[in-house]
């Protein structure tokens, strides 16, 4: 009887407390859930803030702006061709060289490699990724360059470009369509289109190869070893058995370092020539969307700062949506396994 | 509820024997859902108060589902549902207007892995009190002190109450976690398997203990392990696939077992 | 036993091929990570004097970069203190209260993708968000500042964060809640005072990380914390950083800004990769102390 007493009494503090909890659990959600929003509005944010910086110059120029090559302060003429055409440019060229070197690593990583050298090899890769993209840009532009300019463009310009030193055009200029134009250039620096796409894919290497590493290593071991018990080879496991298992995931992984090129900025600044002019050669200089925006922000006004923000814009939309694909890729496979 | 079918469901079904205690929790037509699954079917028992009542089962048959019931811990997780009564001192706790905070304080759980929390061992202790009490560092200390020779680990970490939790052994990590649930002064114990993670000398010990807390709290222990069931519990309640087969006092079931089922999983033959 | 040697022959070389192949694109990866850490260290400290520490950059050739280390360390503490709660409350609610919601599970994904937006938009969003209003609203008196650099730097964080925090929280297990919410421990008590402790290690690991990331971050720096030649402390004031100084001294045809500019990319490298080797510590202590 006597508990029972003094189980009421203590009741009533008890009701008070358990109130104030759930008063304090309510603005505790409430202020969480504020937190995480503020991603939902940094993304917002920075497309809409861009879309109305840039809006007098998507009034100004139209759909033409898309499709304009003319970069032209004197006249306040804009056209976002060569930025983007840059941009992609560049971005296709690192995918085209870092793509096979990545799975290349991934293979060695996962496959090939004896165990004890692969938590070692696979840092020193990730060291890559942790580098600031500046430090790559100085050694773009100091030491990568250079040497590009005098061991590997002479060669490509000589033996493939339509503008050879000696003026005489080699047999690939001179039957493969399209080669000539690609490769020729009389522009006598390292900096140059090609050279950017390289420094990116030097960049993204490490991005793509440890999604690619870390798939592969959820491939079932009961799934290689009924194809190894077949004979198979371990280059054929991979290519028949790893590879189709990871499709999704591996292409997410490119799309995830596709997404980094995009939206390069120092890297990209320091070896692209920043020229506003529409070259065929990717051994001519050329201007990225981000680098353009680098160099050019702190000292345009009025209508050119608007045309940058519209780039901006641009830029922010298709990385979106680059990265979009990219983590949809990599969800199919994160489901696909269950997790 | 007919107080006919309520018969069969006291411990003391066979009509020689006096009831062994007044009830502490009375359960009543209990179901329960799990994303539409049906996991407990129909429950109906009477746990007697300062009693040591052990659930016993094959794995799967609902028996530490039925116990996290009693402190309603389901709650935390979605798509869970309970359906019926179980009566705590002669109100339903299943009532969403039964304060979770009131529940707890009543009613501790101990759990089959010990979980310390990352803190210090005499803030392990303190924590859960601080939250419900406010109380001067010399009374604090005094609880603490009590709390942990009650759950038989002062004399090991006296010495070292400002070192971190983590470092203790399994067995006195679980013993911890026991001195935690009782530092709270509930009235009754739930205990899902403590033994399940710990060598046989640390589970010796803390049978040792559920003996001796006995005089003072209202103990459920879940367990897979039927000699522990016979050797700590005055009461053994046997479930099979969501339902309660049998309850009755431990000595009854483990030497003349009323259902068929009961004597076949006794006996070993299945689970 | 006819089994068709040549086929086999065939298959062998391609799998010797395609094996040295992956060697070799191993190989291009570690020769261009030596090649740039090598330049990096030759070029650096080659150019390491004592000046870089107690001079400005006013001084040019004969300065150093006082003012840019003090400015780099400004902004990114600026930065980390503002992303850290924000990243961390918002990790716990995707971690602890939003599993399996709609919202939840759109907010972890646009989280990814913000990780790697392109960091010079995010630059001029802050330029848009406090740039122009500060200078519309002070008549131009204050426009570019420390401040706003660091929120830019912020925002580039915040996303790193999040996810680390998210994840770790969601390595807790899950006894741990039910053991806290049995002793009648309120839900936002529990995340504070005991989820976030327990994950604790992995959340220092994802700051560091984060910090990282912004210690090297130019971009968004250009039009928000724009740049200054003089020793500032005032993050109301236009702001230099380390990695501005290099962009604007390396693209300077003077020399003896080159060698300036290296020796500040090899203590910002050395900065850089000491912060993610300190967070791999961190974690793999983590693990030690759990077991």
């Amino acid at each position: 009887m006597q508990a029972n007493v003094g189980a009421i009494a203590s009741s009533v503090p008890q009701e008070a407390r358990a109130k104030r909890d759930a008063r304090n659990d309510r603005l505790f959600s409430w202020l969480l859930k504020g937190c995480a929003l503020l991603v939902l509005a940094c993304l917002l944010g920075a497309a809409g803030a861009t879309l109305w910086g840039g809006r007098h110059a998507f009034g100004t120029f139209g759909w033409h702006f898309l499709v304009s090559d003319a970069w032209d302060p004197s006249s306040d003429t804009y056209g976002a061709l060569v930025p983007v055409y840059g941009t992609i440019a560049t971005s296709f060229i690192a995918l085209l060289l870092a793509v096979p070197v990545s799975f290349g690593i991934a293979l060695y990583l996962s496959e090939v490699a004896p165990p004890w050298l692969r938590t070692p090899v696979a840092s020193a890769i990730e060291l890559l990724a942790g580098i600031p993209s500046i430090i790559y840009g100085m050694w773009g532009l100091f030491i990568f360059a250079p040497f590009f300019a005098d061991h590997i463009k002479p060669w490509l310009t000589n033996y493939l470009g339509d503008k050879p030193d000696d003026g005489k055009l080699s047999w690939v200029a001179q039957h493969v369509p399209f080669v000539g134009k690609l490769f020729g250039s009389d522009y006598p620096f390292g900096a140059s289109i090609l050279t950017a796409g390289i420094v990116l894919a030097v960049m993204i290497i490490p991005f793509i190869s440890s999604v690619m590493r870390e798939v592969f290593q959820t491939v079932p071991t009961r799934l290689k070893e009924s194809a190894y018990a077949l004979g198979s080879s371990t280059w054929e496991v991979s290519w028949d058995i790893v590879l189709p298992y990871t499709r999704s995931a591996v292409i997410g992984g490119i799309f995830l370092g596709l997404g980094r090129a995009l939206g390069e900025t120092m890297a990209v600044t320091f070896v692209l020539g920043n020229a506003m002019k529409l070259s065929p050669s990717i051994l001519d200089p050329g201007a990225s969307i981000a680098s353009t925006i680098a160099n050019q922000f702190s000292e345009a006004a009025g209508l050119q700062k608007s045309t940058l923000m519209a780039l901006a814009f641009l830029l922010f939309v298709v990385t979106f949506i680059v990265l979009l694909i990219a983590r949809w890729m990599l969800r199919q496979m994160a489901h696909k396994e269950g997790r | 509820m007919t107080e006919s079918a309520a018969a069969g469901i006291h411990p003391q079904s066979a009509a020689t024997h006096a009831p062994i205690a007044p009830t502490k929790i009375k359960v009543r037509d209990l179901h329960f859902y799990y994303n539409g699954f049906h996991a407990l079917k129909g429950i109906n028992m009477d746990i007697p108060e300062k009693k040591v009542t052990a659930i016993i089962g094959p794995s799967g048959c609902g028996k530490s589902t039925l116990l996290r019931i009693f402190n309603r811990i389901y709650a935390i997780y979605p798509k869970l549902e309970a359906k019926g009564e179980i009566v705590l001192d002669e109100e339903n706790i299943l009532d969403t207007r039964y304060s979770m905070n009131r529940l707890r304080s009543k009613v501790g759980m101990v759990f089959q892995k010990p979980v310390p929390f990352p803190m210090t061992i005499f803030e392990n202790v303190a924590y859960g009190i601080r939250h419900h009490e406010k109380l001067s560092r010399a009374d604090m200390d005094i609880r603490v002190e009590q709390a942990l020779r009650s759950a038989a680990l002062w004399d090991e970490v006296k010495d070292k109450l400002k070192q971190s939790a983590l470092g203790l052994s399994g067995g006195q990590q679980q013993r911890l976690c026991i001195a935690r649930g009782i530092a709270l002064k509930p009235e009754v114990l739930l205990l899902d398997e403590p033994t399940s993670a710990l060598d046989p000398i640390a589970t010796g010990r803390i049978e040792q203990l559920v003996e001796e807390l006995k005089s003072e709290y209202t103990i459920v222990i879940v367990t897979h392990n039927m000699q522990q069931a016979a050797r700590c519990s005055d009461l053994t309640a046997f479930m099979y696939l969501g339902e309660l087969i049998e309850f009755d006092r431990t000595e009854q079931i483990f030497t003349k077992p009323g259902k068929k089922q009961t004597e076949d999983y006794i006996t070993g033959r299945f689970g | 036993m006819a089994t068709d040697s040549s086929l086999y022959t065939q298959r062998r070389i391609k799998n010797i091929i395609a094996l040295s192949l992956s060697v070799v694109a191993t190989l291009i990866g570690l020769i261009f990570l030596a090649w740039i850490l090598w330049e990096t260290l030759r070029q650096g400290i080659g150019a390491l004097r004592p000046q870089l520490f107690t001079k400005i950059t006013a001084y040019g050739e004969d300065g150093g970069l006082l003012n840019a280390m003090v400015g780099s360390l400004t902004v990114n503490m600026i930065g980390i203190v503002i992303a850290t709660p924000i990243g961390v409350l918002a990790g716990a609610w995707l971690a602890e209260y939003a599993s399996g919601t709609k919202l939840g599970e759109s907010i972890r994904f646009l989280n990814d993708i913000l990780l790697s937006a392109p960091s010079i938009v995010l630059g001029l969003f802050v330029y848009t968000i406090v740039v122009l209003p500060s200078t519309a609203l002070t008549d131009g008196s204050t426009t570019f500042s420390g401040w706003a650099g660091g929120i830019a730097l912020a925002l580039i964080a915040l996303p790193v964060i999040v996810r680390t925090s998210d994840e770790m929280l969601r390595l807790v297990p899950s006894t741990l809640r039910e053991a806290s919410l049995s002793l009648g421990i309120p839900q936002w008590k529990l995340t504070t005072q005991i989820l976030i402790r327990a994950a604790r290690s992995g959340i220092i690991t994802g700051v560091l990380l984060a910090l990282a990331r912004i210690s090297g971050e130019t971009a968004p720096l250009l039009f928000t914390a724009f740049g200054n030649n003089y020793l500032t402390f005032n993050p109301s004031d236009k702001m230099s950083s380390l990695p501005q100084v290099i962009y604007q001294y390396a693209n300077d045809p003077g020399e003896g800004l080159h060698a300036i500019a290296w020796a500040g990319a090899f203590v910002l490298t050395m900065f850089v990769l000491l912060l993610s080797l300190a967070s791999r510590l961190v974690l793999s202590r983590n693990k030690v102390s759990h077991d």
